[in-house]
């Protein structure tokens, strides 16, 4: 008993990282620019396709065709925050969320029109590769997309703490105003977020390519496991993301285990509107005083 | 005379910093109070735990007898208690009448009676001419007026205004103060927070200071502005002689 | 628009509605037209709670399946007409419409979408595991009685569009009288400045949970007709986030918070969808990649919608001749 609960929040952990990934580039975009990114779950689809045609065209590793899908969406993210982002901020709620929904929109159907719905997948040396100890089964690919994804996150919490961008982007996040006084550009903050936030799509798409099929569709499973993150984690913070959406990825995968193989999100949707009815004030910005 | 409003030991703590401490002050039926204090005070805040917006950590809010320390904004405006905000926050897309109507469909159900007494209480802030323009169109002293006259219409007994008086002009200020005058000319009960002295002193004879959070001075306007602790507050202690 | 004129053009636009389908003969224009009444019948429960209380919902396909199904497990178990069914079906959403907004009226903005979201999803998720209840993944037909207008079949489409306009006419004089109310007010205030509504006495929560629940029960009403017209009820159909998709997007098209704006939009979308269709065929992405375009045209270009658009050409217009 006690194997099949460690089993499983073994797995959930693992896939919780890649939540994470997606979930702090949300946290990221509504910390700093104070929008709620709903296409964010199309970018890591992106990234998987990029990876899939790499490695099938090119037979370069997913792995390693990270730092190709990273500054790929990174230049996505400062082309969508120029032309189409910058053009809505500053006005009411309702531009804020249609434009990127319906970016969302757009990048499924346009997907699902040129890939078709069929599944990718992309098979690895590592793919059924798995470590064996204590009567747990790793599969190396998850390990590996997991230890990156911590990697990555770190990465991305040092320069939010140590260099001056990122500071200038916890201002700006903290207080736009006196952000521009103290001579900070907000246009290029936002840019470099929106850029930041889409690289860490990108590479969640990437990591996952070994393991999980894409299809156009699949960018809604993450980016609504990432949205119940970021409300669970408190609105606006970084750490947070991540430790929920570890939390999540375990709830799931107990979920799966105990109560059935299509019960995930329920559990997860279950936790989001438990928490919605007992915890409100943990939850920050966003939420009704 | 009655007590119109009796604020006892109110206290409000957000994470680390106690915005709000110990404050207490009463405000007597018709009086107009100042609160004043250098930025970061907790002069807005008081207001917000006043009206309903924060729920206080201790203390009581009694106004005419009743208590509001739980109450949501909106009961607290029924019970006569009405407030501006420091940033002011019309209904944009609505029109001048829209927007004071709104206010008077607390006292009045039916729009013709709502439509008749917000009319009023825009002919007593000066807006008529203004009556059919977008809210959101307005200058920053009619935006202020509308303000003051949405919260008329709900016809309370006090009147709490959060710096009505920021960015304006002399001329504008001296409106202002008038408009002041004329509210507290009706018998209203006035707690207005200001930052600028010489409006302070033409409109209220009953002044509290707060600075960090707690009272430091209460009185007079002539002895709280000789009061040591006032100018140190203000000034820094180089100037408290 | 001033009330002469508005009335006016409800009333051409009536007439003209009711005698179209004597002209119109062919089953594919009549579906198209149906399809157009029904969406912005659904856009016009929609925008009361989004256009004029800027609550964005993207999870009314939550009331428009409960409706569905209410009605037709009242028929199939209990042989109900689904006339009364469509009234228990409205009041089952409205009753729902009530944990539903409790929970998700707790957060603001984006984060009140995405609780909407959610809450259809659940919905879905769960009507597809009730297979002793309520069929399941499966689904079901609804019996074919023929031409039966108790239990709402009719032969020919022609009954079906009178149906749709008289549900449209009905949404669209509910939301004409609450404009003019003192709840339409509310709405608005509510849905401009929330702090400063409350201020002046509005009791919000009050004002939502009410909009919620008109929006839900004229919503379920949709759900129940559409099942009734397609002879067929499954979780997929009917808790769709497409259906949670156009109910909002008629209304931002044609025009959040205008009386007409989402019969406007609806025009605008089910003709452009019918021509696709007619067009293309049926390749899976095409409908929503055009929304999608239309949708950020709008955002980016004329947020007001075609309607708050023309309003505003009216408006500038008018100031330049001088004040009669």
């Amino acid at each position: 008993m006690v194997e099949i609960v460690a089993q499983a929040v073994i797995n959930g952990l693992l896939i919780g990282g890649i939540y994470a990934l997606v979930s702090i580039g949300v946290t990221l975009i509504f910390g700093v620019v104070k929008i709620v990114n709903f296409a964010q779950g199309e970018f890591v689809m992106l990234g998987m396709y990029l990876s899939y045609f790499l490695a099938t065209r090119l037979g370069v590793d997913p792995i390693v065709s990270l730092v190709v899908t990273m500054p790929v969406l990174f230049v996505a993210g400062v082309l969508i925050q120029h032309f189409l982002i910058r053009r809505v901020l500053g006005q009411n709620d309702l531009p804020q969320i249609f434009l990127t929904f319906a970016l969302s929109l757009l990048i499924v159907n346009v997907s699902l029109m040129a890939f078709t719905a069929n599944y990718r997948t992309v098979h690895t040396a590592y793919s059924d590769e798995a470590l064996h100890f204590a009567g747990l089964y790793v599969p190396v690919a998850k390990l590996i997309a997991f230890a990156v994804a911590m990697a990555l996150s770190g990465v991305l919490w040092a320069f939010l703490q140590a260099t001056d961008l990122g500071k200038a982007m916890r201002a700006a996040s903290q207080n736009r105003e006196v952000a521009q006084l103290m001579g900070i550009n907000p246009n290029r903050v936002f840019a470099v977020a929106l850029g930041i936030a889409l690289a860490l799509a990108g590479a969640a798409g990437s990591l996952l390519m070994p393991f999980y099929s894409a299809y156009p569709m699949v960018g809604q499973v993450f980016v609504l496991m990432a949205f119940v993150a970021v409300v669970l984690g408190t609105l606006g913070n970084v750490v947070g993301a991540l430790i929920a959406s570890l939390l999540m990825g375990v709830a799931e995968s107990l979920g799966i285990q105990f109560i059935g193989a299509d019960s995930g999100l329920i559990v997860v949707f279950m936790l989001l509107l438990a928490t919605l009815a007992l915890r409100p004030r943990g939850l920050a910005a966003g939420v009704q005083r | 005379m009655a007590d119109a409003l009796v604020v006892s030991s109110l206290a409000k703590r957000f994470g680390g910093l106690q915005a709000v401490q110990d404050v207490s002050f009463t405000v007597r039926e018709g009086e107009t109070l100042a609160l004043i204090g250098p930025n970061g005070a907790g002069k807005t805040t008081a207001f917000n735990l006043i009206t309903g917006f924060y729920r206080p950590d201790a203390g009581s809010v009694r106004a005419f007898g009743a208590e509001m320390v739980g109450l949501r904004p909106y009961q607290v405006c029924a019970r006569g208690l009405a407030r501006t905000f420091q940033v002011a926050k019309p209904f944009g897309e609505m029109t001048v009448l829209d927007n004071v109507m709104t206010g008077a469909f607390l006292r009045d159900r039916a729009p013709a009676a709502a439509r008749d007494k917000a009319r009023e209480a825009i002919d007593f802030l000066g807006l008529s001419a203004r009556e059919r323009t977008t809210a959101r169109d307005l200058t920053t002293i009619d935006q202020r007026r509308l303000e003051m006259a949405r919260a008329l219409a709900t016809q309370p007994r006090v009147l709490l205004l959060d710096e009505v008086m920021a960015g304006l002009n002399a001329a504008e200020v001296d409106q202002a103060v008038l408009l002041v005058d004329k509210l507290a000319g009706r018998g209203l009960t006035i707690v207005i927070v200001e930052h600028l002295m010489r409006a302070v002193m033409a409109v209220a004879k009953h002044i509290v200071v707060l600075d960090h959070g707690q009272k430091i001075a209460e009185g007079a306007p002539g002895d709280v502005m000789a009061n040591p602790e006032v100018i140190r507050a203000y000034l820094g202690s180089g100037y408290a002689r | 628009m001033a009330i002469p004129v508005r009335l006016g053009v409800a009333a051409a636009g009536t007439i003209v509605a009711a005698v179209l389908p004597l002209v119109v003969k062919s089953p594919f224009a009549l579906d198209v037209l149906i399809r157009i009444l029904l969406f912005a019948f659904i856009g016009t429960a929609w925008n009361l709670l989004g256009g004029y209380a800027k609550q964005f919902s993207l999870g009314h396909a939550a009331f428009f399946g409960l409706g569905a199904y209410t009605s037709t497990l009242l028929q199939i178990d209990l042989n109900v007409s689904p006339w009364i069914g469509m009234l228990a079906g409205g009041v089952v959403a409205a009753i729902a419409s009530l944990p539903i907004g409790w929970l998700c009226f707790r957060l603001r903005g984006p984060y009140f979408t995405i609780a909407t979201i959610a809450t259809a999803q659940v919905l879905m998720l769960v009507f597809l595991k009730l297979r002793d209840f309520a069929w399941g993944a499966e689904g079901t037909t609804i019996p074919n009685l023929g031409n039966a207008p108790l239990m709402m079949q009719f032969e020919g489409k022609a009954a079906y569009y009178y149906v749709t306009l008289g549900l449209l006419v009905v949404a669209l004089g509910i939301t004409a009288w609450i404009e003019r109310s003192r709840i339409g007010y509310y709405l608005v205030a509510l849905g401009e400045e929330q702090d400063a509504a409350e201020a002046i006495g509005i009791n919000v929560p009050q004002v939502k949970r009410r909009i919620f629940m008109i929006s839900a029960f004229l919503t379920a009403m949709a759900g129940t007709f559409y099942v009734q017209y397609i002879y067929f009820i499954d979780p997929q159909t009917v808790f769709n986030f497409s259906v949670s998709i156009e109910a909002a997007l008629v209304s931002i098209v044609g025009g959040v918070g205008l009386l007409f704006g989402p019969l406007v939009g609806a025009v605008l979308l089910e003709t452009t969808s019918a021509l696709l269709q007619s067009q293309l065929g049926s390749i899976a992405g095409v409908q929503l990649t055009v929304y999608s375009l239309i949708l950020m045209a709008v955002i980016l270009w004329r947020p007001t919608g075609i309607l708050g658009y023309v309003g505003e050409l009216v408006a500038r217009r008018r100031a330049k001749r001088p004040e009669r």
